[in-house]
């Protein structure tokens, strides 16, 4: 609370170097518990991906293990039905499942974000098409799209991507031109039209450095989303190629093994933690920015981004 | 410097003061039906077109691996669903037959498109009601507790958990809830909407709950309430972390304002301020997530759905979309399309409602 | 990003749930059993629906031809699991001409519909003629086929070539006898302009033990017990509820009781099902098999007849068969080892990987990595096609074969498959009918053929051996071209045929006279309650 009787909207804007002071607030932020152990998961899961043919105790495709053997020593997670060592998978799946999550929102965020920003930038015409584009593809059935998508192309985890790709941009487009709007009528950027600055100038100079924080902060916290949407489309078969190692992939063939629990049980904790540590941080970043720029983030995401989005017009 | 860029009022013209002073929200909502025509119109055609794109053969997909092989079989098919025409025409047609009410036939089930929907769409909607009631109760309550606590103990952990909540793959608890509930419990009832040797009640809303207490059939009605109680909890746990994080920080943004602190000032005791001040400044961001999250759930149960059998439309979409069943798939993108239009509606006329500085403009 | 549709609370659910559960314990107890009581039984089965319509005339998918069995008489029909022998149905006798062309049927008397009207022989002509004219699915049945009334018990059936497969087709529920009259009040027709469908789908005509009470292609039927039934059959349950329910969480409901059979269950699910559960298993008819494309074009490496002879060679049969589970059989041809024409045992193609390797380097292949298409979604009896086709690729990489997987949903790579478009294919074959004669569509030039690129000409001494097997009367004649005629395919043929998967079905204790048919899977009206 005290805080925020300082941090006047003024203050907030007219820092010239917003990126830094975002930074600055950082040690504030890391006193949260909740923070410091997001980061360390978050932390945990990068060595996971970086290191997982040294820490998997088997090769996660070779099926030489006894089938269905219940966790026991040699296999600290089980076998499933083609007497695979469950926990080399889940080591092995961190290196699709993470990767993928992050190449899709930083995708999104480069889509959505430059569409959203010139949205809220140009307006008029501009805005009305992507908006009402986004529009569009909000009223689509994500699952219809993404079946439709992965037999036009073949199921595989890029074409995956492609499908939720396709469905995500719209939020960052919202959000972004709700940032924008908020931005661009500002003193310091409207003197810098004054000063004779081009539009795309502008926006590169004065707009762009005030959107990094809070679309940091909100790819963040999609990036557990991101990773749910893949392992459900994997879930439902429209993912992962198999044999290759995919948490959704591997929780859609625990469901058929109900009595090896441990073949649906393990993936899914996995990608429970990979989320929540995203999750966490993301909040913890978003707590460390001033609470105007939070609020535009919201913690619905997209669906903030379409009240908030005009109200801070 | 280009004269196209001037600070404009931003957001289509709020700001302006309106031109036109008589019957806004008839105006409005027929500005919003035609928005929701286009749109309608806008998913079935990508709908159509991106169904049509797919390398796949309906016929294939629904003739039996001899009847494929006889060309008088697959023309006769093709025939009965119109196939044989040219893509333009299939699409007008199928416009055509809309405008009556018409939405064709499903290839899977050989029954009207409307006929199909008639009976999924008030099971999800069963189940997404059953999941939205309790979520707004306790998401809104402890979202409210969490931020009037805020920085405390109690709100740590209410953040802890509504994190959890919306981290948790959803279809690996429904897994969960099945497996622990139902088979190693025993508490909760097997898939489907009631007990096998019951018979649905009466079609009057399609709500089983609701045909049955109204036909008075109770032992009906208990075994639908049962069966809803397990999807119902996988369903809420996620929302209800939603509710408890959104609610949380629109009620934090309202209690820093010189509003509530003039109320407190002036000596009304918490309780009033807190209910007819706070909650009702924050009701709006609150309804817009609320109502958002409902129409997800209406659109996107599929992987809860085929855990536990249960006939929605969910299951229904993920049928008809790997069957390629095409007159189906436009259904549902309809009615999903249908669904985000009318939340979107109710949540900007209950905006416009509460909030009297929209209402003004 | 939309909001994600997946969360939970774990904190909230054990406060929450314990009192919703606790109060949903009640009802939970008393709908276990699935049977009501004074006489009154209901028989629960959960099976994975492949179901479209109820319509005899137009219907040709497992979980239809449980419905129609039970709604509808043939006229012959099967005794229990044994398909080798005709045994009567609504025709109480038949004889076939010597030229295999005619078969004359004299018809039951007394035989009722559901609405109490005798089934007639104008009835009979009526429903079969139906069949052939609505040429939907199941028209393919009485190709070629003559049907006419000779008086008023007997029906004579000639067929244009000599058709001794037709009394092994007859007992097929498509060929349910439907009753003309109502149906011809409610739209229906012996022709392409028939409307009864709709009808069909509501209420049944039909003189089987069971009538249709509610009929839904997603989610369950309803039968009830026809009181105007005078057939040979005693049905014990008097309501029968087929639910539409998937394979894991079958074996969840039938192991609590609340459902009586599990029809889709997999080999690794009856693992240690116990708790008084019987479970039957037995060799299914249905045959998974591997092929290779003989079309040049698609790939070098699969026509090529010695990379073919290393693939046969070189995959582990007993090791797919442990992965199937026990009760599953290799075939020695692509015939199923239950019906008349199989080829022995003893005569499977064995694991030989030396052999296998020898061959691959004898083709002169050069880069010897082909693509495996199969649909992701298929399982066969419970077997995922995509378990297989892992192992396949796992034992191909021992050989020296690199195979690259690619599967895609039902849809699309049926078109792949039926066009002739995939490098090699993991596909199966279920019977139309339990006769040997449906297997000459593997040979060359014929429908799976022609999937292979095995094109017409390609072997002459098959094509000849087919034509002559095709219009051959007698048992043992039979067996025996049919048998020269796989040995021959296991020589120069595109098809590996892999494993019949086997068929589990689990049942709760107190129900008896379940026997696996491979025509109609199981026949709810032969099973009794103890």
């Amino acid at each position: 609370m005290n805080q925020t009787t300082d941090d006047t909207l003024d203050t907030a804007a007219t820092t010239a170097r917003p990126v830094s002071r975002l930074l600055a607030r950082l040690p504030r932020v890391w006193r949260s518990p909740l923070a410091a152990v997001g980061a360390l998961l978050v932390l945990g899961w990068l060595i996971v991906v970086i290191a997982a043919p040294l820490l998997a105790p088997h090769d996660p495709l070779a099926q030489d293990l006894p089938p269905l053997a219940p966790p026991g020593a040699g296999h600290w997670f089980g076998t499933d039905e083609l007497g695979r060592d469950v926990f080399s998978r889940v080591l092995y799946g961190a290196r699709v499942s993470i990767p993928l999550a992050l190449l899709l929102v930083v995708l999104s965020l480069l889509i959505g974000g430059t569409l959203g920003a010139c949205a809220g930038f140009f307006g008029r015409w501009v805005d009305e098409i992507v908006m009402r584009i986004a529009d569009l593809v909000f009223a689509f059935p994500t699952v219809i799209l993404a079946m439709v998508v992965v037999a036009a192309l073949g199921a595989s985890l890029q074409n995956a991507v492609l499908a939720v790709l396709i469905v995500s941009w719209p939020s960052y487009a919202r959000v972004t031109r709700g940032l924008v709007l908020g931005i661009r009528n500002r003193e310091f950027v409207l003197s810098g039209r004054l000063l004779g600055f081009s539009a795309f100038r502008s926006l590169r100079v004065d707009v762009l450095p005030n959107l990094l924080g809070p679309i940091l902060v909100l790819a963040t916290l999609d990036i557990g989303t991101a990773m749910l949407l893949l392992s459900g489309l994997s879930f439902l078969g429209l993912g992962a190629k198999p044999p290759t190692p995919e948490w959704g992939a591997m929780v859609a063939d625990g469901t058929q093994q109900f009595d090896s629990w441990w073949i649906g049980v393990f993936p899914g904790l996995a990608i429970l933690t990979v989320v929540l540590a995203f999750n966490f941080l993301g909040d913890a970043l978003r707590d460390a920015l001033d609470p105007r720029t939070a609020r535009s983030i919201g913690d619905g995401r997209a669906h903030a981004g379409h009240v908030e989005g005009e109200r801070a017009a | 410097m280009s004269r196209r860029w001037v600070p404009s009022s931003g957001a289509g013209g709020r700001l302006r003061p309106s031109a036109r002073g008589h019957h806004p929200l008839a105006r409005f909502l027929a500005r919003r039906a035609a928005t929701a025509v286009l749109l309608a119109l806008g998913v079935t055609l990508v709908t159509f077109a991106l169904t049509n794109l797919v390398p796949g053969d309906p016929a294939a997909a629904n003739l039996g691996q001899r009847a494929i092989g006889d060309p008088a079989i697959v023309a006769q098919f093709r025939h009965q669903y119109g196939l044989d025409k040219p893509l333009p025409a299939q699409y007008l047609t199928y416009l055509g037959n809309l405008l009556h009410g018409d939405l064709g036939e499903s290839q899977q089930s050989h029954q009207p498109v409307l006929d199909d929907l008639d009976a999924v769409v008030p099971a999800t909607l069963e189940l997404a009601g059953a999941a939205i009631v309790p979520s707004l109760l306790i998401g809104v309550a402890f979202g409210v507790i969490a931020a009037l606590r805020r920085n405390r103990f109690t709100d740590q952990v209410l953040r802890l958990f509504s994190l959890l909540g919306v981290s948790v793959p959803t279809f690996w608890l429904a897994l969960l809830a099945y497996y622990l509930f139902f088979y190693r419990l025993g508490w909760a009832p097997g898939s489907g909407r009631i007990s096998p040797d019951l018979t649905a009640p009466r079609h009057i809303t399609g709500l089983y709950t609701v045909d049955a207490a109204l036909t008075g059939q109770w032992p009906v009605f208990w075994s639908a309430v049962t069966h809803l109680i397990l999807p119902a909890l996988v369903l809420t746990a996620y929302t209800v972390g939603l509710l408890t994080r959104f609610t949380r920080s629109a009620v934090l943004e309202v209690l820093d304002q010189d509003f509530v602190r003039a109320a407190r000032a002036k000596g009304l005791p918490s309780r009033t301020v807190l209910f007819q001040y706070v909650l009702r400044a924050a009701s709006v961001p609150i309804i817009t997530v609320a109502g958002l999250a409902f129409g997800n759930l209406l659109s996107g149960t599929v992987l809860v759905e085929s855990i536990f059998a249960w006939p929605g439309l969910g299951a229904y979409a993920y049928r008809s979309a790997t069957t390629l069943d095409l007159p189906a798939v436009m259904g549902v993108g309809l009615v999903v399309g249908l669904v985000y239009v009318t939340v979107n509606l109710i949540v900007d006329v209950l905006y416009g409602v509460i909030d009297p500085r929209v209402r003004a403009q | 990003m939309l909001t994600p549709r997946t969360g939970s609370r774990p904190a909230i659910l054990p406060f929450v749930a314990a009192t919703a559960l606790a109060l949903s314990a009640c009802s939970a107890g008393t709908s276990a059993t699935g049977s009501s009581a004074g006489g009154a039984k209901t028989l629960v089965v959960d099976t994975s629906f492949d179901l479209k319509t109820a319509d005899p005339g137009r219907e040709f998918e497992p979980t239809g031809q449980i419905v129609d069995k039970a709604l509808y008489e043939t006229l012959l029909t099967f005794a229990g699991s044994d398909v080798t022998k005709p045994v009567a149905g609504l025709a109480s006798s038949y004889t076939e001409s010597a030229d295999g062309k005619t078969l004359t049927l004299h018809l039951r008397t007394g035989a009722k519909f559901s609405d109490g009207s005798a089934v007639t022989a104008d009835d009979v002509v009526f429903s079969l003629n139906r069949v052939i004219a609505l040429k939907g699915n199941p028209s393919f049945l009485l190709d070629g086929v003559t049907v006419t009334k000779t008086d008023a018990s007997t029906i004579t059936l000639v067929s244009k070539q000599a058709n001794p497969a037709l009394p092994f087709i007859l007992p097929n529920p498509a060929l349910g006898i439907v009753n003309s009259k109502v149906l011809q009040a409610h739209g229906g027709a012996a022709s392409a302009s028939d409307s009864a469908e709709t009808y069909l789908n509501t209420t049944s005509a039909g003189s089987g033990p069971y009538v249709l009470t509610s009929f839904n292609t997603n989610t369950q039927v309803v039968l009830t017990k026809n009181p105007d039934y005078n057939g040979p059959e005693t049905p014990a349950y008097s309501k029968i509820v087929i639910r539409n329910v998937q394979a894991p969480t079958q074996k969840l409901n039938v192991q609590r009781g609340d459902s009586q059979i599990a029809l889709d269950l997999s080999s690794d699910q009856v693992k240690g099902i116990g708790g008084g559960l019987q479970v039957l298993s037995g060799a299914s008819s249905d045959v998974i098999f591997l092929l290779l494309n003989q079309n040049s074009a698609v790939s070098g490496a699969t026509s090529n007849a010695n990379f073919v002879k290393a693939v046969r060679e070189g995959i582990d049969y007993k090791s797919l068969l442990s992965l199937a589970g026990s009760g599953s059989v290799q075939p020695a041809g692509v015939i199923p080892s239950s019906f008349l024409g199989a080829l022995p045992a003893s005569q499977a193609t064995s694991y030989d990987l030396a052999g296998a390797k020898a061959a691959l380097a004898a083709s002169g292949v050069t880069n010897p990595s082909v693509t495996l298409g199969y649909a992701s979604d298929l399982t066969v009896d419970g077997l995922s096609l995509q378990l297989l086709a892992e192992r396949v690729q796992a034992q191909l990489k021992e050989v020296g074969i690199t195979v690259t997987l690619a599967p895609a949903p039902t849809t699309t790579e049926l078109d792949n498959y039926r066009n002739g478009k995939e490098q090699l294919g993991l596909w199966y074959w279920g019977p139309d009918y339990p006769d040997p004669s449906d297997y000459l569509a593997f040979l060359p030039g014929n429908l799976v053929g022609l999937r292979a690129g095995w094109k017409a000409g390609a072997d002459s001494q098959l094509t000849a051996a087919g034509d002559e097997a095709a219009t051959t009367i007698g048992d043992s004649a039979r067996e025996h071209l049919y048998q020269q005629i796989q040995t021959r395919m296991n020589q120069v043929g595109p098809f590996i045929p892999l494993i019949q998967p086997s068929r589990n079905t689990v049942a709760a204790a107190s129900v008896t006279g379940i026997a696996y048919n491979p025509v109609w899977t199981i026949d709810v009206a032969a099973l009794g309650s103890k």
